[in-house]
């Protein structure tokens, strides 16, 4: 119990601390814009944005083309410069295309991004089809796609038929800034190293004037050594035809990227920005760099492979243009075709981008997963609702807050412990006075079926009595100061060191400090969170590490936005060894990479209680998911500030279909446990978190798709009808899976909601009332304070659990109702996917269900869908209602053993839906009711 | 959350225990005896709210077929249903149907969890037996705790009298000062005016005799009379220049002694110019101790030499002392009778119950912090390091309206970093002794209390119905 004065004279936080959250706080509660760079206060950003497009310095030299069986090398030179780099060309399996340009003798190895993607990819042979002297014509194999390389300048197009589907510096803005020897250190280094070698570099300093931050970069008061001077490198890419580009979170702006110019370019660069702002494109904490182009007529995606600070820059020949004008060129045939031209920019290591050619979004989906993996399957009670607060205060406080939630019959699945919960944050401990018995603790959750998340963050304490720090200084584990010693910094526990989780035996270690035996007080039902994973670092140059700090042989600068994803895969990894291999892991974890999808879950970080961080927790969560991070959720109510009553119900409406489920609070703000706002919004926020858990089959499916082939939970509306222009830029609505339509209510006062329902020719059922509604419409939709509109695609069946329970666990072995919506040609498919729910059976010894449901010809049928696959549930189908149908005149069941039996049931002739009461059949079995 | 609070911390709850179970509801699964009549066996089962006729054996079987649930009383089918645990030896009562068989043992009789694989022992013996042995033992207690209610009721009666009578006199005192006040405040003027009156005459006088080389108010310099001391202009004075010159103030024919001489000489024999300002000049200055001799007072701030002003001007500044100290004494009264109107104008409770607890402290270590409430005062909480910080001051009674005495908040302590005003809520239960229980910061800067006291003790009356038919 502290109040707050005495937190800012604790040693949990420094004068250092209280300086820098001073200077945060002071007066507003907006982000604090000078705490973090702009384009012009990053130096090579400022560099390569003053190259404007044009002709490019760089040719290719196709005398050293060089074409084997798996790639093509052939090297570029900078006719300024004389300075050569290596291209390489890599035809993958699954229609993709690789593009690595290096220097072709660096002065020293460049960084080059491990353990992202999960194999070499496989190459598929390029043939060569004409060359000349201007350059070479390469076929991509099917589609008639080519890849045509122009020698001078260079510039690389994909093209399919006619069509450019992409260019590469076409507007000349490759530039490689080679590694060079400093100046000062030249006269007496020089002439002992083998002159050969830096001819170029020699010459090169000759045209190349040194410019300020290329070597020694100050911002506030952090200055930034670069010992290895400039090394920057930028691309640009051009899409004909194309005007949305989606992806390369993590950013709180909308869906569809806006075009950069006459602003900063998007950033991607782990930070831990304190009140972020939303709408604008500042690096947040987490960063992903892909992006995906769409469409009518294509949907492709680039991935570039550079863990490095990157900025993106997006313009477009018709943003800006109003509709009018659009027309008017349309019109008058003036118009030139749309293009949307991107320039990505990063720090050091190399050009290494995959351009995946899709030409579906399902398809760039898969490309994607085949590079960097699919969505980790996470424990089925992950998907449910998740009680969080900075601080539960002690044992007492988390037995109250269980009590609650039976008390007011609110069901969840997972209690969340943070900072406060550590011995002085000292993660890995617990409080000896709050939390003495922390295995009783759990027992009581354990015996309600319940579980808990304790956060370990990756800062570690400096002090000698603490056994974690111990043993990574003694190990020499912890991340270096370029000076060579322990790097450390401020964080929650004051000074801390940061343990080096690029390196495999460092990550061995952390893993290993998961085991019961080790992590002390802890059971199975208790999982992880790893927070200020960027990393956070209070005082250190834009909240986090120096760049000039060392992992290994490499600079922070290399790969600093790597970090996170390796501190969550550490933390997964020792969750899974802890079991023996058996139980899937449950992290949430604030910083991500691309990858990061492998290992658990992520949310939108520290957010406000205001309309606006509502409203944006959609596009910032479609943007993860159209990236291969499906597991997205925002802090439910808002981590800063209070929520208005209203404000926090339709926080608990919306996130109950968004994928990641979390009310979580800051330690500031009042109490806000569902049930202390009035009987009314009680009911309301149970009301919101029972249809979380009736639906919980269907998440679960999702996710087991998304494991398994990579497909997004939540998906913007385009990538289901992607020829609809109309859905192109829309992110106050998303689907859930292809079959679930949800329009949140995100106003304040609202009296009702436009939703757009696409599909010509579809319908759509809304999910409470079973009212249907056509397909490619605007429908406004009246709302109370009580609606979360949602719609079932006609065409759909979806699998639900009408008897909501407790917790998840409890529902285990309960019976299923099946919603089938029809399709205006009386047709509908879905599908159930049962498991135990949380080992790894499912994968290793095929221990699942997975069925099909179609309904056609007046018959619904179950059949198998993985018949190698073996698993026995208890659940059975209690009732089915079909929406949109008919009145039959008697139904019947049939067996597999031949026996048949009609069932009884109910028709609603006002709403057209028919009640088939208890089938009663096993729901891993085949069967099929017929209606007559 | 503070808007509910039990009367009284012996929740002695015992409800009716059904000890006829004879009767034949087993077959009907999770209702209660006076449900029975609704479950009578025929063809057709009716649900309870009257929406929908079903056959009889639809009931309890696994489906939900009514919108009241009552079809489906021992299962977990409906999702507004409730299932009754009998729990014999112990309380029954109603639970969500959504708790059966859902493997957690929710009745003590283990009747909820029929068909899941989670053991449940029948516990309601025990618990039956210990609850009982709490009641009674709440039972006697509470006879004690009432009694000492009374006591403290009784005390609090005779507090609120004699600070009833205390208010009186210092009334009265009150009074008197004020008629005091008045004449001493005349007399003061008049005293004021007299000394005024003389010492303008004679400054007037003084004037006129301005040019005379004698005249006391020719402003005297350290140097002039560091001349005048030192007789034989050796630019220092010595000890016997002093003993030949200077003399007591009271008595002016007393020669000094060298101890006093030298004493007076900042402890040295010989002085220069500069030292001597630092010594003797100032002793000569305040006039108080010494004076050279054949003068009168002091040397450059002269006295007035006039005894008649003297004396008026010693007059009025007595006047002026008297009424100061009346004035005080005023003051103090007057704060006293504020003080003691507050706190009288306070809501000690219906009977005054808690009128006792004014002027008390109660305190309680949590951790490394210790918490103080002082009742209708403040709260405070002291760290390790000493440092005090208000976490409120008396606010208000905030139980609910039914029961109003059963919290108190004390609100506008010190702010919090970034926040609103830490504030404390106080819940009061019952108990022998007066004291701190517990402190919880539920929320940052928002404490909850409890302080147990018997007069927050209710008569077993207040509880609900007792059964013995254990």
């Amino acid at each position: 119990m502290n109040s707050s004065n005495s937190i800012l004279r604790t040693q949990r936080m420094g004068p250092l601390l209280v300086l820098w959250l001073a200077g945060c706080l002071s007066g507003t509660w907006a982000v604090d814009r000078g705490n973090f760079k702009t384009c012009d206060q990053s130096a090579f950003c400022k560099r390569q944005r003053a190259l404007k497009p044009g002709q490019s310095p760089y040719r290719a030299l196709l005398e050293t083309l060089e074409l084997t069986n798996t790639k093509l090398t052939l090297q570029l030179i900078n006719d300024n410069n004389k300075v050569r780099l290596l291209l390489e060309l890599y035809r993958l399996q699954g229609n993709m295309t690789r593009v690595k340009i290096n220097e072709l003798k660096p002065l020293k190895p460049r960084f080059e991004v491990p353990d992202v993607l999960i194999n070499d990819p496989p190459t598929e042979p390029l043939s060569l089809l004409s060359r000349d002297e201007n350059g070479v014509v390469l076929s991509l194999g099917a589609d008639s796609q080519r890849l045509i390389v122009s020698a001078k300048p260079f510039r690389l197009d994909i093209m399919e038929g006619r069509e450019v589907l992409l260019s590469l510096n076409s507007r000349g803005l490759l530039a490689f800034e080679h590694l060079r020897i400093r100046k000062d250190t030249l006269l007496c280094n020089y002439f002992h190293l083998s002159p050969l070698l830096f001819l170029p570099s020699l010459k090169a300093k000759e045209d190349e004037k040194v410019e300020d931050g290329m070597w020694e970069e100050t911002f506030k008061s952090h200055t930034d050594s670069k010992p290895n001077g400039p090394s920057s490198i930028s691309l640009d890419f051009s899409l004909p035809g194309v005007e949305n580009v989606y992806g390369i979170p993590e950013h709180a702006d909308s869906l569809k990227l806006k075009a950069t110019d006459g602003g900063d370019p998007y950033r991607l660069f782990n930070l831990d920005v304190f009140q972020y702002e939303v709408f604008n494109p500042m690096a947040l904490y987490g960063a992903i760099p892909v992006m995906l182009s769409h469409s009518a007529q294509r949907t492709m995606g680039i991935f570039w492979l550079n863990a490095a600070e990157t900025w993106v820059d997006i313009s477009s020949n018709t943003a800006g243009k109003t509709v009018f004008g659009q027309m008017l060129d349309y019109v008058q045939g003036s118009s030139e075709t749309p293009q949307t031209d991107v320039r990505w920019i990063s720090e050091s290591g190399i050009i290494d981008v995959f351009i995946m050619l899709g030409p579906t979004p399902t398809d760039v989906f898969s490309q994607y997963a085949s590079l960097t993996g699919t969505q980790a399957f996470p424990p089925l009670s992950a998907l449910a609702y998740h009680q969080c607060r900075w601080n539960y205060n002690d044992q007492e406080d988390v037995a109250a807050v269980d009590q609650g939630f039976d008390d007011h019959d609110i069901p969840y699945d997972f209690i969340w412990l943070d900072i406060e919960h550590t011995d002085g944050k000292r993660y890995f401990t617990w409080d000896p006075h709050k939390f003495p018995q922390p295995k009783d603790m759990l027992q009581g959750l354990l015996d309600k079926r319940r579980k808990m998340v304790t956060i370990v963050d990756p800062h570690i304490k400096v002090d000698s009595s603490y056994k974690i720090h111990n043993e990574i200084r003694s190990k020499g584990f912890y991340v270096k100061s370029k000076d060579g010693g322990d790097y450390e910094g401020w964080c929650w526990p004051g000074n801390s060191g940061y343990p080096d989780f690029t390196n495999p035996e460092m990550r061995a270690w952390w893993a290993s400090m998961f085991a019961y035996d080790q992590y002390e007080g802890s059971m199975e039902n208790m999982y992880t969170w790893n927070d200020m994973n960027e990393p956070s670092v209070f005082n250190g140059p834009e909240v986090t590490m120096h760049k000039d700090a060392l992992h290994g042989n490499w600079e922070n600068r290399d790969l600093h936005n790597l970090y996170g994803l390796y501190v969550q895969r550490a933390t997964a990894e020792g969750l899974i060894e802890r079991s023996g291999g058996v139980e899937r892991p449950f992290v949430l974890a604030r910083a991500f990479f691309a990858g990061s999808q492998r290992y658990g879950a992520v949310w939108t970080g520290d957010n406000a209680a205001e309309w606006e961080h509502l409203k944006i927790s959609i596009p910032m969560c479609l943007s993860l998911g159209l990236v291969g991070v499906s597991f997205c959720g925002a802090d439910v109510g808002g981590f800063f500030k209070s929520p208005s009553t209203e404000l926090l119900v339709r926080w608990y409406q919306t996130g109950a279909y968004q994928p990641f489920f979390r009310a979580h609070a800051h330690l500031d703000t009042p109490r806000r446990e569902p049930w202390l706002f009035g009987p009314e919004n009680t009911a309301l926020i149970r009301e919101a978190v029972r249809q979380r858990y009736a639906l919980l089959p269907y998440w679960y499916q999702l996710f087991y798709h998304a494991h398994h082939s990579g497909q997004p939970v939540m998906r913007p509306l385009w990538v289901e009808y992607p020829q609809d222009t109309a859905t192109f830029s829309m992110d106050d609505q998303f689907l859930l899976g292809r079959d679930l339509l949800v329009h949140p209510v995100t106003e304040e006062g609202a009296r009702g909601v436009t939703a757009y329902l696409p599909g010509k020719g579809e319908v759509w059922f809304d999910v409470h009332t079973f009212q249907k509604h056509n397909g490619a419409q605007n429908l406004y939709i009246p709302v109370t304070i009580s609606s979360i509109p949602v719609f079932q695609r006609g065409g759909s069946i979806i699998s639900r659990k009408a008897r909501v329970r407790r917790s998840s666990s409890c529902m285990e072995h309960d019976p299923y109702t099946l919603f089938v919506a029809l399709s205006p040609k009386r047709f509908a498919q879905g599908e159930l996917y049962i498991d135990d729910g949380h080992t790894f059976n499912f994968d290793k010894q095929k221990q699942f269900i997975h069925r099909r449901f179609s309904f056609a010809n007046n018959a619904l049928s179950s059949r198998n869908l993985a018949p190698g696959s073996q698993f026995t549930t208890f659940s059975w189908v209690e009732k089915i209602v079909i929406l949109g149908a008919s009145k039959p005149s008697k139904a019947t069941l049939k067996t597999p053993d031949g026996k048949e039996s009609q069932l009884e049931f109910e028709f609603d002739a006002s709403m057209s839906v028919l009640t088939l009461r208890k089938p009663g059949v096993n729901a891993g079995l085949d069967w099929t009711v017929v209606l007559q | 959350m503070f808007t509910n609070c039990s009367l009284g911390h012996c929740h002695i709850i015992v409800a009716v225990v059904l000890w006829s179970i004879c009767v034949d509801s087993r077959k009907i699964r999770g209702i209660s005896l006076s449900y029975k009549r609704f479950y009578r066996e025929r063809k057709s089962f009716l649900c309870i709210d009257g929406s929908k006729m079903i056959p009889f054996d639809q009931v309890n079987d696994d489906y939900c077929d009514c919108m009241d649930g009552s079809d489906e009383p021992g299962t977990a089918a409906c999702p507004t249903g409730r299932f009754y645990c009998t729990n014999l030896g112990y309380r029954s009562h109603y639970i969500p149907s959504s708790r059966v068989n859902d493997g957690i043992c929710d009745c003590c009789d283990a009747s909820d969890e029929y068909r899941s694989q989670t053991p449940c022992q029948n516990t309601c013996r025990n618990l039956g037996q210990r609850e009982r042995a709490e009641v009674e033992g709440q039972t006697r207690v509470l006879g004690e705790r009432l009694r000492l209610k009374q006591l403290l009721i009784e005390e609090g009666v005779l507090t609120w009298r004699e600070k009833q009578a205390q208010l009186r006199d210092l009334q009265r005192v009150s009074d008197d000062l004020q008629t005091q006040l008045d004449d001493l405040r005349k007399e003061e003027a008049r005293r004021k005016e007299e000394a005024d009156a003389l010492r303008e005459r004679e400054i007037g006088a003084r004037e006129t005799a301005d040019n005379s080389p004698t005249s006391h108010y020719r402003p005297e310099s350290p140097i002039s009379v560091f001349k005048e001391l030192d007789s034989n202009r050796d630019g220092s004075i010595t000890v016997d220049e002093v003993q030949a010159k200077l003399s007591p103030v009271q008595d002016e024919e007393h020669a000094l002694s060298e101890d006093e001489a030298v004493a007076l000489l900042g402890g040295a024999h010989r002085v220069d110019l500069s030292r001597f300002e630092e010594t003797l000049w100032t002793s000569l200055r305040t006039g108080d101790s010494v004076t050279i001799k054949g003068r009168r007072g002091v040397p450059g701030s002269l006295a007035d030499e006039d005894p008649n002003i003297k004396a008026a001007v010693s007059a009025a500044e007595k006047a002026s002392a008297d009424l100061k100290r009346v004035e005080d004494a005023y003051e103090t009264v007057y704060m006293e009778i504020r003080d003691l109107r507050e706190k009288l104008s306070i809501d000690y409770g219906s009977e005054r119950e808690f009128l006792f607890l004014h002027d008390q402290c109660f305190q309680l270590k949590v951790y490394e912090y210790i918490y103080e409430l002082c009742p209708f005062s403040q709260v405070t909480q002291k760290s390790a390091s000493g440092e005090v910080v208000s976490l409120g001051k008396w606010g208000s009674w905030a139980g609910p309206p039914e029961n109003p005495y059963c919290q108190m908040r004390y609100e506008s302590g010190e702010p919090c970093w970034q926040g609103p005003t830490r504030n404390t809520m106080v819940m009061l239960i019952c108990g022998t002794e007066t004291a701190l229980r517990s402190v919880k910061e539920p929320s940052k800067c928002q404490y909850v209390m409890e302080l147990q006291t018997p007069v927050s003790c209710q008569p077993a009356l207040r509880q609900r119905g007792v059964h013995s038919e254990l």
